[in-house]
């Protein structure tokens, strides 16, 4: 009996570890990437940052239930999309933000004296990711 | 107190400078200046330098020269200076513009590179095992390729990258610079410190030797 409670408290505390752990390599993550700050800057809304903390937090937790509890919520399937499009977005830019990207531009703006094409550059970076993505659902698999 | 008729120089360096090859630097093309009329003319066509091709194709110029070269000519002024004590001068080459090769090779280097690099993120992370339990999830039911996901889930990938770098509501939104022009600042503010470092080594060293 005790035995048992024993290795249930062990399992708990294992389960807690482990989440606290990933839990904060998630927010280190997005505060890394200043996709937060990005967002507010372009919406003006620098005040109300505690809602949005607030959404990564309540997205996470909710995410992780409906996967561990396996809830089914039976919406249409165009419902799917509309989480697809976010979900998209979100990818996008976490992909926008890695320095990997945005470190390239500037040295092509100089050594390559491509400074004026810039723009065209960047769409280029971007339908990339697009058709890639594209490709990769619609024939690659 | 100064005695009011001593004339004074009130001068600012540019940071940079762009000067043609093979041209003169005068003093008006590298700084500001407010001094009394008699003297303006002839300090904005003062010859601070003439680039040599052995200098490179950038140049420190040092107050310390600037002040020498004013106070040669009219030992009277008394210089006061605003600013950085130096300005980094550029020497351009009338280069044309890149051919247009070069940009399509470019265009399509970023563009494939950028697609290889959001299908490797994708494999991965199995995006795909995710995409379809979040189609279960929200459907109830299994499918082995949820399009009506995955297509709206690319776009947004553009959508997020472009809301990233705000390229297409600029205007619409505000004036903060976008994170590419911030990024582009920024390398060349560290390519303009390492390079000013570089070139008062070599003032110092130059010094060094003659002395």
């Amino acid at each position: 009996m005790i035995a048992d409670v024993l290795v249930w408290l062990g399992i708990a505390f294992i389960g807690l570890a482990g989440g606290i752990a990933v839990g904060s390599g998630m927010v280190a993550f997005l505060v890394v990437l200043d996709i937060i700050p990005r967002l507010c800057q372009l919406t003006r809304s620098c005040k109300q940052i505690h809602i949005y903390e607030a959404a990564v937090v309540a997205g996470s937790l909710v995410f992780t239930w409906f996967d561990l509890s396996d809830v089914h919520v039976h919406l249409f399937a165009l419902g799917a999309g509309v989480v697809g499009l976010f979900a998209g977005c979100f990818v996008g830019m976490l992909a926008a933000a890695l320095t990997e990207v945005i470190n390239v531009l500037p040295i092509l703006a100089k050594r390559v004296g491509m400074g004026p094409y810039m723009l065209s550059l960047l769409m280029a970076m971007i339908m990339g990711k697009v058709f890639g993505s594209l490709f990769e659902w619609l024939i690659y698999e | 107190m100064a005695p009011t008729d001593t004339p004074y120089l009130y001068i600012r360096l540019r940071r940079r400078a762009c000067v043609r090859k093979g041209s003169i630097v005068r003093l008006g093309d590298i700084a500001q200046m407010i001094v009394e009329p008699a003297c303006e003319a002839a300090l904005q066509e003062l010859v601070i330098h003439r680039p040599q091709p052995a200098d490179g194709n950038r140049i420190l110029i040092d107050m310390m020269l600037i002040v020498r070269k004013i106070k040669a000519q009219h030992p009277q002024l008394q210089i006061e200076h605003f600013g950085e004590p130096h300005v980094l001068l550029e020497i351009v080459s009338g280069r044309k513009r890149p051919p247009v090769v070069l940009i399509v090779l470019v265009w399509l280097l970023l563009f494939i590179g950028s697609g290889l690099a959001i299908m490797n993120f994708h494999a991965d992370v199995s995006m795909l095992a995710v995409h379809r339990r979040i189609y279960e999830l929200i459907t109830g039911e299994e499918k082995a390729r949820p399009l009506i996901l995955q297509i709206p889930y690319s776009l947004g990938i553009g959508a997020g990258m472009v809301i990233f770098f705000n390229h297409l509501f600029k205007k619409k939104f505000n004036e903060e610079p976008s994170p590419l022009e911030v990024e582009m600042f920024m390398y060349q503010e560290n390519l303009n410190h390492y390079v000013i470092t570089e070139e008062y080594n070599k003032i110092h060293e130059g010094e060094r030797e003659r002395s």
